[in-house]
This record gives structure tokens, sequence and C-alpha cells, in this order.
């Protein structure tokens, strides 16, 4: 087998809109017949984008499941896709949606709705790094010295990912977005997120529900929620800036070489002058104008970046969660099929020192105060508490292979007595070796799942879907925390 | 412990030589230094019985890779590159002429590669995995590099070594020879044969009497394969050494292997080394392609992996 596609769906509820797209990925193999089989994912290409949807509310803060279910069942339909034929794939509930009372029940509701597929859940870090990959940021940094942000503007939040040489560095998340601020034709304010009320006040600026807002009034609001917004990405001042930031901030200031801004409001940038109010409610909200005054800034050029075109707006978060967030094992693992499709499995981290790696009294400690760990933080399950990332092993010989198999595989036996089934990521190839060593220790208690060269950190989650071929496991690996690393 | 010796005095060599290229024109004091700190690696290594001691000696530690550019213009790119290939890159230049530093690692290298094809496997290794030792009709080095048919057939002796000592009819045989690199087989027969025995272990398979080929050509196998008549054959042999390392080792498999056998027939894991294919890796891999040899009776081009 040299060539095998397989499909992918994305599917993005966010605060203002819905929208699904299926696509395919070409894995290829990429080592020589003479080596081990090595394959990736070399082609990714869209085969169907779904028409941008409404997402269906009832009520200000309760999602209309049904009415989800219904779009999407018209959007496969129309399609023409089976849900069986989907091997992977990624749910995003996006913005101010994910805080919503029934996110949860959406997932899952969507889960059995669209296919036995991976699905990755919300997440703001997550998201932004998704929206990042579908806007071509990610490509765009590999050809670049230095470093580029993709902020994902859409109705209730701004999710903004920085990228160096190809690999997303820290993500931050806004309470920036169209329908932070509703409005009614007439310019009557029907609605102000209670997100932004205090950077409001930081600011001197005041509107409230009921108010009837001039353009001038509305617009100098919106260029004070972009600039600030721009000036926490640029790093020029982060301390008023920075009441607009949900969740953790950034913990370093990056030098900024280039800027994308995608997502719904993105999209609106290039969608002419916005001059009256009649303009700026043409949504019901002030997301036009929020476009519009980006766009002015662009023009003015007063930030030290480049501002580039996204190869995405509205739909970048859909497209990255479709198209960017799977990837493939190491081809030579150790899995049993029938332990698979397995998801939402939270990583426990190993790193061997060298010292650990040459002291076998060392490394003896060093399992055992990380498996307490995970005794720790995951409940005692029957089946995966956790999957073990293990890395730092440099090159491993045969003799340290046995070692590190057997204080694996006997202490966890010990902690984890109730547990079926043992996962185990490794950084370099020799996820068939370990694999091997610690089922002829086990024998079937726990069995073993392990596969390598993927990267994972801690607070990642991890979903792995069936075998394509036999051996080849598609990854969907999600990022929840970036800036509580190390 | 000649072996480890010789590794030894690569390793003074290589961290002289570094010396050497930072001393520039101070070389003749620094050819002084570098003596003072060998001589209690020496006496260290005499020392050294531990298992790990041992196996830090039996490669000569790679002097780290950098770049010799100076003052490049993005050094975290031109790293980038390093990483990405072995090939000699941005070593610099000194007038049209590579820098003397290039030089004697290009030719420390080739030294490698030489000492690799005249070199002979471990006495010690072969011993620790209980395997005794055939020649082919090779006669010697000079001789095996002239004549690959003479590698290809096993002596006299040999047919009858296999004859008195060797199960029949196994399931899977393996064969270990030295082909053009002793020190692959030396690198990286710790690490590739007991992964390949347990993934063996893992799929049910047995195995007959493993032994050592002395001055073998691939297609030995076929002469072997007609004496032994194993259902598969797996051949762990040195490669033709390169200027990248002198210690990669080949696998070379078949189904049924017999005089007549064509190239086509043989499925091959080639790149087994440090910096290449993980050896243990490899070693759990070719149990997975022997099995399914077994399964679909087929190898080479028909094998459908």
């Amino acid at each position: 087998m040299d060539e095998q596609w397989i499909q992918s769906v994305g599917i993005d509820v966010g605060t203002s809109t819905t929208k699904m797209i299926v696509s395919r990925l070409r894995l290829g193999r990429m080592s020589s017949t003479f080596s081990l089989p090595r394959y990736q994912i070399v082609e990714r290409q869209l085969l169907y984008a779904s028409a941008v949807h409404s997402t269906p509310l009832l009520g200000f803060d309760e999602i209309d499941a049904e009415g989800i279910g219904e779009i999407l069942r018209r959007e496969y339909e129309t399609a023409q896709i089976s849900l069986s034929s989907i091997k992977s794939g990624a749910v995003i509930i996006t913005g101010e949606t994910a805080s919503k009372k029934n996110a949860q029940h959406i997932v899952h509701l969507l889960a059995e709705r669209s296919g036995d597929f991976v699905v990755a859940t919300a997440g703001a870090d997550l998201e932004g790094v998704l929206a990042g990959k579908g806007a071509g940021a990610e490509k765009r940094s590999q050809t670049l010295q230095g470093t580029i942000v993709n902020v994902d503007i859409g109705g209730g939040t701004a999710n903004a990912a920085y990228f160096a040489r190809g690999r997303a560095i820290a993500t931050v998340t806004f309470h920036v977005g169209g329908r932070l601020i509703r409005l009614d034709p007439q310019g009557v304010v029907q609605y102000v997120s209670p997100n932004i009320s205090q950077w409001l006040s930081a600011k001197g600026l005041r509107i409230q529900t009921g108010q009837a807002i001039g353009f001038e009034q509305i617009k100098d609001i919106a260029e004070h929620m972009a600039r600030s917004m721009l000036d926490y990405l640029t790093g020029k001042e982060r301390q008023v800036s920075g009441l607009l930031v949900l969740g953790p901030h950034l913990r370093d200031a990056f030098p900024v070489d280039e800027l994308t801004v995608s997502g719904g409001v993105g999209q609106l940038m290039t969608a002419g002058p916005v001059n009256s109010i009649a303009d700026v409610s043409r949504y019901g909200d002030f997301g036009p104008l929020l476009g519009y005054v980006l766009q002015q800034e662009r023009e003015k050029g007063a930030y030290p970046v480049r501002w580039l075109d996204p190869e995405q707006t509205v739909r970048a978060t859909v497209i990255g969660a479709g198209m960017q967030s799977t990837e493939i094992s190491g081809s030579t693992v150790h899995i049993k099929p029938e332990l698979l499709p397995i998801k939402n499995i939270p990583i426990l981290k190993l790193e061997l020192t060298s010292e650990q790696l040459t002291d076998p009294e060392q490394l003896r400690k060093e399992v055992a105060s990380v498996y307490g760990m995970g005794e720790r933080l995951f409940e005692k399950t029957a089946g995966i508490p956790f999957a073990l990332a293990i890395s730092g092993i440099g090159y491993c010989s045969y003799a340290l292979l046995q070692t590190i198999a057997q204080e694996l595989a006997d202490q966890y036996r010990q902690t984890f007595t109730e547990s079926k089934t043992m996962v185990v990521i490794c950084e370099t190839d020799m996820a068939k070796a370990l694999g091997q060593a610690l089922a002829l220790r086990c024998k079937g208690a726990p069995e073993i799942i392990c596969i390598d060269q993927v990267r994972v950190e801690y607070g990642d989650y991890i979903d792995l879907g069936e075998p394509i071929s036999g051996t080849i496991i598609p990854v969907v690996v999600k990022t929840l925390a970036f800036d509580e690393r190390p | 412990m000649e072996q480890q010796l010789d590794f030894l005095v690569d390793k003074v060599v290589a961290e002289l030589q570094k010396k050497l290229g930072e001393m520039g024109q101070t070389a003749p004091a620094g050819t002084q230094k570098t003596e003072v700190p060998a001589t209690p690696q020496m006496e260290a290594a005499q020392k050294a019985t531990s298992p790990t001691v041992r196996e830090q000696l039996a490669l000569p530690v790679e002097p780290e890779r950098t770049a010799h550019v100076p003052n490049p213009k993005w050094q975290e790119g031109l790293n980038e590159l390093l990483d990405s290939t072995p090939a000699r890159i941005g070593v610099w230049r000194t007038g049209v002429r590579p820098l003397t530093k290039t030089m004697l690692q290009l030719r420390r290298d080739h030294a490698a590669a030489v000492d690799a094809v005249y070199g002979e496997v471990s006495q010690a290794l072969l011993d620790e995995f209980s395997m005794f030792t055939v020649e082919t009709q090779y006669d010697n080095t000079e001789n095996y590099l002239k004549r690959p048919d003479m590698g290809r057939i096993l002596n006299e002796e040999g047919v009858r070594l296999l004859q008195e000592r060797c199960q029949k009819k196994p399931q899977v045989q393996i064969v270990v020879s030295d082909g053009l690199s002793a020190s692959a087989v030396d690198a990286n027969l710790r690490d590739v044969l007991p992964s390949l025995t347990d993934s063996l272990k893992s799929y049910g398979l047995s195995c007959g009497t493993p032994f050592f080929v002395k001055g073998g050509r691939v297609a030995s196998m076929d002469h072997i394969g007609e004496l032994l008549q194993p259902e598969v054959l797996v051949l762990l042999i040195g490669e033709r050494p390169g200027l990248v390392t002198a210690h990669s080792m080949s696998a070379y498999m078949c189904y049924r292997p017999r005089k007549g056998m064509v190239e086509s027939e043989r499925t091959v894991i080639s790149n087994i080394h440090r910096q290449g294919t993980s050896p243990i890796e490899a070693g759990a891999h070719i149990g997975t392609i022997l099995s399914k040899m077994l399964e679909q009776k087929a190898s080479g081009v028909k094998l459908v992996l």
C-alpha cells in the first residue's frame, strides 16, 4: 500500500455562525521500500464547504441542539457523504458558545450524528491554533524568520495564535467580537456583553442597553477595542488592554513580525466602508464596524507589523478543524485494533534525564513519582487513566529498553491495578520495540497500546482513531493549556 | 579488549583533531595538551567491566556537528539545516579549499570506512549470543573484494559444520555476517538481535540455530537455504560503509531461500544504525515481516506489507 485517502470532517459551532467542511487527507509513504514504513499526510484537499449558517439558539444562552442536528443532516445530504466513510475530524464549539450551558450535550450529540470519528471539543487555545492553521499562518511561519500571529475574530471572542518556524508557540484569547455589542437598525443598543464592562470603564467609555447611540460614539468604542487588541498582540501596552483577555495572559513579550486577521470580522475588513448606523447594524451588531476600523488601522500602518491577507477568513477555524487537526503516528507501533478508537485521554509526561537513564535506581524513583502524580490527578478507572508520554530518550539500546520496560510495567501493574489498557506515547521511533517489551511482561493485563512520533505536552488530551491499513493511527492532539507549560 | 583500545585511540585522535582545529596555529602545544586527558581515560577503560560502561565504549563518541560559517546571518536557520541532514554542509572554506578541520574529519571518516571493511567482528560478541563461525570461500579480504561470487558459497568446512550443528528445516533461520562492515555487526547486533528474538517470541515463531558467516555476501543465503531448508531466513549483514557512517547494517529476508533465487524475491530493511533506522525498532519490525512472509508464503516484491 503506497497511498491512502481518509475523509475528515470539521464542524465549527460559533457564537454567531455554524459551518462544516469535508476534506480528504492523502497518506503517502515517505520512506523507501528498503526502510521501515513511514507515512505522512502529504496532501489535504477540501471536498465540500457548507454555507455559513446562523447558529440556532434558544433564548440567549442555549444552543438549539435539534436545529444544529438538522443543519448537519442537510449538509451531509448535499455533500453526499456517508457517516461511515468519515475516519477523522473535529467538532469545535467556539467562542462564547462554549460556555453556554448545553455545550457538552451538543458535543456528544454531534459526535453521534457526524460519524464515528475522532472528536475534539472546545478549548480557546486549540481553537486559536486551528484557526491559525486554517488561515495559513502556520504554513507562512515555515517560510519566515520571525513570528506571525493570526487572530481569528468571531462573534464572541478573538483567538490569537503565534507561530514560529512551523510551530504554535503561544495563544491568547480576547473578549473581542462582533456580537459583544448588539444594535437595532435605529442604533438602539440591545445588548452589551458583561465581559467587557471592566475594560469599558477603564477606558472611560459609556454604553448601555436601551441607549440610542450615535455613529461617532460607537465608532469610538470600536476603534478603542481594535487598538487595545492590537496593543496587546504587539506588546505595545498590556495593562488596560489586558482587561480584554479571557483566561491566561501571555507570559512573554513576543516580537511579532506579521499579522493576519481571520474569522467573520476578518472577512468584514474587506467589505467596504461603514459610514452610518444603518451600515453598522446590518447584522444586528457592531461586527461590520469592528472589521472596518481594523481595516483602517491596517491602512494607517501605525503598528510595526506587516499585515497579510489570510488564506481563509470566516471559515479559518472550521477548515483548521477539518483539515489540520489530524496527524498520524509513526507506522511501526504496537496496538490491538479492537481497542481503538479511544478518546479524550489526558497526557502524563515522563521526561527522562541522562542520569535517570544510566542509573536504574533514579529511573525507578522518577517513574514512581510520575505514576504518583497520575494517581493524584486522574481518577482510578478500569479503562485508561492517562497516556504516558515518554521523552528524553536519545538513542535507546536493547539493554536500556529492557530496564525502562521493566520499570514501567511493574509499577503500572502495582499502582493502577484496575486499568485494563496501558497507553504509551514515545517521542522517538521506538514504539514497536517498547510495546513488544511491555506486552511480553504484562501478558495482556493490562493490554498495551504504544505509538510514537507524536508531539504532546502537559495538559494535552489525545484521541486515537481506528487504524488505517492495520498500523497507521490517526491522532488528534487537543492542546488545551499553552501558558501553563513550564 | 583490543577492539576497545582501537576505539579509544579513535576517540583520542578525534579529540586531538578538535583541539587542533580550535588551536589553529599553536598546534604543537595543542598536541601535548591533548595527550594528558587521554591517560586517565585509558586507565578507566582498562578497569571498566560494567555493561553500561562497555556499552558507552562500543562506538567512538561522535564530535558534535557545528557549522563553521563565521557570523551566519541566521544561526537558527543554519542549525535547522544541519539537523535536517547528515551531509557535510556549512563547512566554510579557506580560500577555495576546505578548512583543515573539515579535511581531517573527512579523512577520519574515510579511515573508519576502510577499517570497517578490513576489521573483524568481536569474538566476545559472538560468544555472547553463542554463535559459532563458518567461512565462505572468500579466502582473504583482498580476494573477497575482487570475487563476490566466492563470498556466496560456504567452504567445505562450513558446510560440514552446518550439517553437524544446525537444526534442519527450522521455521526461522537467523544468520549474521560481517559483509563489508564488521563494525556494523559490532555496533548493532546487541540491539537488533534480542529485539528480533523478542518479536519472534511475541508471534510464537520458532527459531533454528543461529550462526555467524565470515566473508559473507547477501546471496550466501541461497547456499545456506539449500543446506538447512528453513521456511524463512533473515541475514543480518554489514553494509558497504560510507562517509556518513561505517556502522550501518542491513537485514535481508526471504521465503524458502534456495539456489537460483532472483534478487526481487528478497525483502530488505537497510540503514540500521544509531543515526538511521533505529536498531531496536528494526529488530521488532523484522519479526513482523517474517511472520507476514510465513502467512503469505512469499517474499520480496510478491510480499504485501
